[in-house]
């Protein structure tokens, strides 16, 4: 049995003066282009991305060579969990600044990394995942889209699917076939960087049950990638891939996607004149943020001394979107008010909005049984 | 975790591994001090470590003593360890003199004269102390006193685990030697006395989680150990987790002693250790199965603790209540504000 680790960690004055600079940043910025802002970190912004480029908040842990700020997980940390509490909509360029670059860093080429860091540093080049597929979902080793090998590089044919922003990213970081399925199921696959402006490429917008438009199925018609955009080991992407769950899985955004509703719930409670029955409701959620603060920020600091805790990170994972599932679930019992879709802002706007984004927050980056399965592995059970 | 830590904490685990050994928890359930293991923790002066050296101690102060704490919740030790660590801890901050006979802590909200007439309810393990360390507020300031068991009646009760837990009557007791606790607030203390039960939680939780595992590892039915189930995989995942919560939240608490914000975590570490205690039980005794069940196999030693530790010194809804009252005191919007100063 592994232990879990999550030793908590205090941030110090440079990370104070930061969270300050991003405070004032966002008054300064003034209401953001957006109609809600529950699960911000899923709205696309391309000009606040370039905004917040150009604070030196885009590739911050990435080293100056590459453009980025050379700062430390808990400074990046700082900046990403002040954004998404102020319900910032940082989609745009949050796969690109939280796994995409992180993977380059780790397994890209020399090349790779030249090439495409700068650009995503200054909010010019956005990322997509490419791993799930129509008939591959958590079972993400029977994946079907191929790579064939060819002179100069990699004809890709098949499909993608709950591409999030693949209409507005320029790149996908696809996980392919390469060699045929074997007794392995793990071996065999590879990680592709395909440019979404290549020719044979098709996406098809999926409009999800809260009316958003940020998915897509994305379809690959002999798509040719060169060589040189293989990332790490060809038949090795499986290793890669799961290297790159610590990064995703750990993050702020994993418990705040409804924590607007928590601040405006507290607001109107207090404004009504509700506010007896509802604390000890609003105290339990509370500490339970508080708590997964602490753990996610321990995971950023492990991170930062060069660990891999792809177990802690699914702990977060789990805890975290259980936590901002249950929060709308909890917040409607306590508010005299009944969810809106119509209603232009307030609760009865945030509750709807967070109940209906509510199904995905569990699904997106491994489901919750996916992740109780890693977990369970590590206490030695699988 | 420095060097001197770590020596204590080793040698704390090879006296509570020896503990388990005896026959402790019949003479403590039986309503007995399990006398020679509390003569050899006092014998190797686990009494004042928490003290700096200044006072005879080993410096560990009160993060230190969560340790131990922990460590005695995690062994599931028959002694009131954290009561006389705390009451000790607490004598020493006042200067009042104290011997290593037994002595707990109980807190009296407000006092306004020198005699006390009051019914305690559950003071752990009164019946077995010298004297109780009654720590009250008047005028304004901390006070405590040490008042001699003659002068009170206890009529003794049990928590679910089997813990001395007594109702303690004075009547026309006289606080004649009270001491000023400086720069300490009764809820401070209050908010102490959480912290420990929390820490031992974590060790509890800790020891639920590992005796759960071990059994899902062992235990075959239907040609497989249970634990290859996903049924039961996926309810042991979320023990782990809310174990590490637990320990996780335990450790941030003991991190904020002596700042601002240090009944804010204190709270949030009951609450979380309360939350999951509730469900390590649960899912514990569902892997075990009858046997976990029984009097004989020990799992009940660490489940009932927990069942009864959790509502101690505050349950999750007294806790939670306090929480959110705070938060709906802040001023409009603040409440983002105030959760970042818990991490600095």
């Amino acid at each position: 049995m592994k232990k879990l680790n999550f030793t908590p960690v205090l941030t110090g004055d440079k990370e104070a003066a930061l969270r300050e600079e991003v405070r004032t940043f966002l008054t300064e910025y003034g209401a953001f282009n957006v109609s809600n802002i529950i699960d911000s970190w899923s709205i696309c912004d391309p000009e606040l991305s370039r905004a917040l480029a150009a604070k030196g908040w885009l590739g911050m842990t990435w080293p100056s060579e590459y453009g980025g700020g050379g700062r430390s997980y808990l400074e990046r940390y700082v900046v990403i969990e002040e954004l998404l509490a102020a319900g910032a909509p940082v989609g745009a360029h949050w796969v690109a600044d939280r796994q995409s670059g992180p993977l380059l860093l780790r397994f890209g080429t020399e090349e790779q990394r030249q090439h495409f860091l700068p650009k995503i540093v200054k909010g010019e080049c956005f990322f997509a995942i490419g791993m799930s597929e129509p008939n591959s979902g958590s079972d993400l080793a029977s994946i079907k889209t191929r790579a064939e090998k060819v002179d100069g590089g990699w004809l890709i044919n098949g499909s993608k699917i709950w591409t999030s922003w693949a209409h507005v990213c320029h790149q996908m970081i696809t996980l392919c076939r390469t060699a045929p399925p074997s007794d392995n199921r793990h071996a065999g696959m590879s990680q592709l960087i395909i440019d979404l402006s290549q020719k044979g490429i098709t996406v098809r917008p999926i409009i999800t049950l809260a009316g958003e438009a940020h998915f897509n199925e994305i379809f690959f018609d002999d798509v040719f990638v060169p060589d040189n955009r293989l990332v790490g080991k060809v038949n090795e992407g499986w290793s890669q891939v799961v290297a790159e769950l610590a990064f995703e899985r750990s993050g702020p955004e994993r418990f705040l996607s409804s924590y607007q509703l928590l601040e405006a719930a507290i607001k109107e409670l207090r404004d009504a004149n509700l506010t007896q029955q509802a604390e000890p409701v609003i105290g339990q959620f509370v500490a339970r943020l508080m708590v997964l603060r602490q753990m996610s920020l321990s995971v950023a600091n492990q991170l930062q001394e060069g660990k891999l805790p792809v177990n802690e990170a699914s702990v977060v994972k789990d805890l975290g979107t259980s936590f901002e599932q249950e929060l709308p679930e909890a917040m409607r019992l306590i508010l005299a008010t009944e969810p809106r879709l119509s209603a232009k802002g307030g609760v009865a706007r945030l509750l709807s909005d967070s109940i209906l984004k509510a199904p995905s927050f569990s699904l997106r980056g491994g489901t919750r049984e996916i992740l109780r399965g890693i977990i369970a592995r590590g206490l030695g059970l699988r | 975790m420095n060097e001197v830590q770590q020596l204590i904490e080793e040698s704390a685990t090879r006296l509570f591994e020896d503990f388990s050994a005896t026959n402790g928890h019949e003479l403590m359930e039986s309503g007995q001090l399990p006398a020679e293991q509390w003569a050899d923790f006092l014998a190797d002066g686990w009494l004042t470590t928490l003290l700096s050296e200044e006072e005879g101690g080993s410096g560990l102060g009160l993060a230190g003593g969560c340790m131990l704490m922990r460590l005695a919740g995690y062994h599931k030790v028959p002694l009131p360890v954290v009561e006389s660590l705390m009451a000790v801890y607490l004598a020493a901050k006042s200067g009042i003199e104290y011997t290593d006979e037994l002595i707990v802590p109980m807190i009296i909200n407000e006092l306004d004269n020198n005699q006390l007439d009051i019914k305690l309810y559950g003071v752990p393990w009164a019946r077995h102390a010298s004297s109780l360390l009654v720590v009250f507020s008047r005028d304004d300031k901390t006070q405590l006193s040490i008042i001699k068991s003659q002068d009170m009646t206890i009529k003794p009760g049990q928590n679910m685990a089997g813990e001395p837990r007594d109702d303690v009557m004075f009547e026309a007791a006289q606080l004649n030697n009270s001491r000023d606790l400086p720069d300490i607030s009764i809820q401070q203390i209050e908010s102490w006395l959480a912290l420990s039960r929390a820490a031992q939680m974590a060790g509890a939780l800790q020891r639920v989680l590992e005796m759960t595992v071990e059994f899902a590892n062992e235990r075959s039915q239907f040609g497989r150990p249970v634990g290859k189930f996903q049924a039961v995989q996926q309810q042991m995942a979320v023990l782990a987790e809310m174990t590490s919560a637990s320990i996780c939240a335990v450790d941030a608490a003991i991190d904020h002693l002596a700042t601002e914000q240090e009944w804010e975590l204190i709270a949030g570490a009951k609450i979380t250790a309360g939350e999951s205690a509730g469900y390590a039980a649960k899912t514990a005794h569902a892997v075990h199965a009858a046997i976990g069940f029984t009097q004989e196999y020990p799992l009940q030693l660490s489940t009932r603790r927990l069942w009864s530790w959790r509502d101690e010194y505050g349950n999750e809804a007294q806790w939670s209540a306090k929480l959110g009252q705070h938060c709906f005191d802040l001023k409009t919007d603040d409440l983002w504000s105030w959760l970042t100063t818990q991490t600095g």
